[in-house]
């Protein structure tokens, strides 16, 4: 299998409907997260009702893209056949300053040098002509 | 709530052995589980009157099957008034145990059989595995697209938890020799050769710092049981094995949704199953431990009771887990080195607190077993799940 073949069989964000907007923006290069209108609370990942007081009444905020890594993993080896040309890659689970977690993956660093509650900083990634995915890497 | 403690027990078991039965059907397995586990009992199969299967993740095609009423029909079962599927991955046991008890409690049942099978280890290739489990169980939306699978999900805890606590990569790796030492004496396990520390800090890394003979590998296998009213199984059975606590707590679906990857739900579904039994950690004499990674069995080991947060490690390294130490601990071997068969990883450590309870369990018996515990989680490590049986009631 060409890189280009692992590539083309990436799996793509199987998007509910009102995540839709996270994943437009992410698009344009800008992270957002929801947010509910009747208890003030910041929800990530996007629910059709909040999950703290199921009220519908949601909107959408920028989000500031800075956040922690709460932890990570390097892959080295037995990686999903669509990301076995990618090892070594990095999964985090991310620690954003509003609150909420999301996982992701570092990129632009030493694998070597990562450590829990590292601060870091969205970056976006293109995976095909719809997405963008956020990733993060270390503060400088 | 009201309290149910020993109100039901579980009368019989049967379980083929963990391997790579490449000749063999799942439905063999299926069968053969079954039947072992109704002789035991000591019933009339005609008296088995609800079947609960669990979902079988090598195939669809074969889990429908189980789905509508496969087993009845090969077993040839009369009286059945439904065959009914509990399904929650790797924590099917104790949800199906937890929905038999309930319909025994009500009248709604009298003799419920379970039955897991798969066929993990030869109906997949290996790649096959390591991509079934990257969605299974993971967000579509979320996790699946940043690469995510289960040595990640395992290596994530792992990570948070050694920076927590300061437990040691050996620690973590003497979780796997401890239940190798158990495995060895249990016939029905596949890995039963010594295993030392240093070959498990040897192996192959998968994702840091997860080693490969720090993960789990894919068998095929089966097993079952049969519960009755606590009142009918003193009539059938000389050594009863009562129900006598459950606790539990979903946390998540997506695993970054969890707010603490060191503890999860395991000190709340502890404290309910411990409170409904009537005993305490100290009165335990076995703990089955799910241990499809070694972090989870140190994770639910502490936060159940059984040692304080941080001791597990060195705990495992002491040899206090092993045979012939203070707090045997997976003793079939686990699915480390019994072998996982995807949700029959729970289904093999209930079915072997039961066979302790029993006094059934040969040469890795634990002597005067009054009380188990058995954890059990399913997906990514989505819900903690305690179950407490004994010998006797409190
Ligand atoms: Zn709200």
């Amino acid at each position: 299998m060409t890189q280009n073949d692992v590539r083309s069989t990436k799996p793509v964000p199987v998007v509910a409907p009102w995540a839709r907007p996270f994943w437009d923006a992410a698009h344009e290069g800008r992270l957002i997260l929801q947010h509910c209108e009747d208890c003030d609370r910041v929800i990530h990942y996007p629910r059709m009702a909040c999950p703290h007081c199921s009220s519908t009444n949601l909107g959408w905020q920028p989000a500031s893209g800075r956040g922690t890594i709460y932890s990570f993993t390097v892959v080295q080896s037995n990686a999903p056949s669509a990301f076995a040309g990618d090892v070594p890659y990095v999964v985090a689970v991310i620690r954003l300053e509003e609150g909420v977690q999301m996982l992701s993956n570092i990129v632009e660093c030493n694998n070597d040098d990562l450590v829990c509650d590292q601060p870091v900083q969205v970056v976006f990634e293109r995976l095909d002509d719809e997405f963008n995915l956020p990733k993060f890497r270390p503060v400088r | 709530m009201a309290n149910n403690r020993g109100q039901t027990a579980i009368i019989g078991i049967g379980e083929v052995p963990t391997g790579r039965h490449r000749d063999q059907g799942a439905i063999s397995f299926a069968l053969e589980s079954a039947l072992m586990a109704i002789a035991d009992a000591g019933l009339d199969k005609n008296e088995i009157d609800f079947v609960i299967p669990t979902g079988s993740l090598f195939s669809s095609q074969f889990s429908n099957e189980l789905a509508t009423c496969r087993l009845v029909e090969e077993l040839g079962l009369k009286n059945v008034t439904s065959n009914c599927e509990v399904f929650s991955g790797g924590s099917s046991s104790t949800n199906a145990l937890r929905v038999a008890s309930a319909l025994i409690e009500t009248g709604r049942a009298r003799s419920i059989l379970f039955v897991h099978t798969d066929k993990l280890g030869t109906g997949l290739s290996a790649q096959g595995g390591i991509d079934l489990f990257s969605t299974a169980g993971i967000s579509m939306e979320w996790e699946v697209p940043y690469g995510q699978h289960y040595s990640t999900v395992a290596a994530l805890a792992t990570e948070r938890y050694k920076f927590e606590t300061g437990t040691t990569d050996e620690q973590l790796s003497a979780v796997c020799v401890s239940n190798r030492k158990w495995a060895e004496l249990n016939p029905n396990a596949f890995f039963r050769t010594p295993l030392t520390i240093e070959e498990v800090m040897a192996s192959k890394m998968l994702s840091t710092p997860l080693r490969a003979k720090q993960s789990n590998m894919l068998f095929d296998g089966g097993a079952a049981y049969v519960v009755t009213s606590a009142e009918r199984a003193r009539d059938l059975s000389e050594k009863p094995v009562y129900v006598l606590g459950e606790g539990g707590l979903v946390t998540h679906f997506a695993y970054h949704q969890e707010p603490d990857l060191t503890r999860f739900g395991w000190a709340q579904a502890g404290r309910q199953a411990f409170e409904d039994a009537g005993i305490t950690p100290a009165d335990i004499d076995v703990a089955e431990i799910y241990d499809s990674y070694p972090i989870y069995q140190l994770i639910a080991f502490e936060e159940i009771g059984l040692c304080g947060r941080g001791e597990a490690g060195a705990l495992h390294m002491s040899g206090a887990t092993a045979p012939g130490g203070t707090i045997p601990t997976t003793t079939d071997g686990g699915m480390l080195s019994k072998g996982h068969i995807g949700a029959g990883g729970s289904v093999s450590l209930l079915v072997e607190a039961a066979r302790q309870i029993m006094g059934k369990a040969g040469p890795r018996q634990v002597p005067d077993c009054r009380f188990a515990v058995e954890t059990a989680v399913g997906g990514t490590y989505m819900d903690a799940q305690v179950t407490i049986l004994g010998s006797e009631i409190p």
